[in-house]
């Protein structure tokens, strides 16, 4: 059946600002956001998107449908029989089209090292129990999609705030018994656009496609910053 | 922005998101007993007004577990929650962009501390 979906576009060498397109696709029970996107850009080849894997790995294609982060792969026309709207990330710059700048999302990511922090010597590997693994591995399922950010208040407020994915990804490496890297760490979260800036709105988990639930991760990280305070005040000022 | 070169500055929020959460749990657990007995109970004639007696209420706030019972129940119906509401106040004026920044802040925390000390005052003198 043909379906009719929303798209905004925007080029910045002709527009000034965005504006809405209406299209129409064929759409059957399989066909997802990303194929209708891909149908309309067969009909005007100057319609930009990302995507790359087609199966929620890459988070590449991540898209507003009516207002909510999703991404365009997992997302399917017959869920949404009164029509789609279909808009940039939103907390992002729109560079074209449905094209976001995520330079901002990557640095955030960086900041907080997310990396394997171990300064033992040798080639031995680095053994884990189950154990071990369980209690970090829900947070280590992130696709760097940037939904939670799009989904975050206070990074649309705040885009200083360290945000979701990547104070996940810190609590990720804390929690790794592999890592030595918590004490370089911790004053990024520390920090007031560390895990202080959330106010546990907690939509960033509902979007989040693959369960990370960056919300209650930061506010685990919240109880360390919180340890962590009490820990410095401890200490002589110089080994704060 | 930064990349880990140079430290950021620790904020101050773990003390005002512990108060927070203290007052949370006392708001969650304390108060809504305190509300029913005092404020629904009572004048429904459920409880015996001999129970709230003055002899009975000045012995359980001045003198009972050392004198202490008062000072805890000052402490978790009325400073803790304090803390809890005026964080909310604080984070919703920033959330609807009316008010953020130290002045916000002062007044906020400083109503809780302005108030906790008057109650902890009237529980003293
Ligand atoms: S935490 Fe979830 S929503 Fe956020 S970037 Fe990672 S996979 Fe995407
Ligand atoms: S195309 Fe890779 S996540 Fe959708």
């Amino acid at each position: 059946m043909t379906q009719t979906i929303v798209i905004a576009r925007y080029n910045p060498e002709l527009d000034e600002k965005p504006h809405q397109e209406t299209y129409q696709v064929q759409s059957d029970d399989n066909t997802s956001v990303l194929d209708a996107l891909q149908q309309v850009q067969q009909q005007d080849p100057s319609f930009s998107f990302r995507w790359s894997c087609r199966m929620a790995i890459c988070g590449s294609c991540g898209v507003m449908v009516n207002g909510v982060p999703k991404l365009g792969c997992q997302t399917f026309l017959r869920d949404y029989p009164v029509g789609l709207v279909i808009t940039p990330l939103s907390n992002f710059a729109v560079e074209k089209d449905l094209i976001v700048n995520m330079e901002p999302f990557l640095e955030h990511l960086s900041a907080i090292k997310p990396w394997l922090i171990n300064t033992a010597e040798g080639t031995q590997p680095h053994v884990q129990t189950p154990k071990q693994l369980a209690k970090y591995q829900q947070f280590a399922n992130c696709i760097n999609c940037g939904l939670c950010y799009s989904a975050c208040p206070q990074f649309g407020l705040n885009p200083e705030f360290r945000g979701p994915a990547a104070l996940a990804l810190a609590h990720r490496y804390n929690l790794d018994s592999r890592d030595q890297g918590k004490a370089q760490r911790m004053p990024e979260l520390n920090a007031k656009n560390g895990v202080w800036t959330c106010t546990f709105v907690g939509f960033c988990s509902e979007v989040c496609p693959k369960k990370v639930d960056p919300a209650a991760a930061i506010n685990q990280g919240k109880v360390e910053s919180a340890k962590d305070m009490i820990v410095s005040a401890f200490k002589p000022t110089g080994a704060r | 922005m930064n990349n880990g070169t140079k430290q950021p500055k620790r904020s101050d929020e773990p003390i005002w998101w512990a108060l927070f959460s203290a007052g949370g749990v006392c708001f969650a657990v304390l108060i809504p007993g305190v509300l029913l007995s005092l404020a629904v109970l009572y004048p429904l004639g459920l409880i015996s007004a001999e129970m709230l007696s003055y002899e009975r209420i000045h012995f359980m706030v001045f003198e009972a577990f050392f004198g202490l019972a008062g000072l805890a129940f000052v402490g978790a119906a009325i400073c803790l929650p304090l803390f809890h509401a005026v964080h909310r106040i604080h984070h919703g004026l920033h959330d609807l962009q009316w008010a953020h920044g130290p002045v916000a802040k002062v007044i906020c925390y400083g109503a809780a501390i302005l108030m906790s000390a008057i109650a902890l005052g009237l529980w003293i003198f």
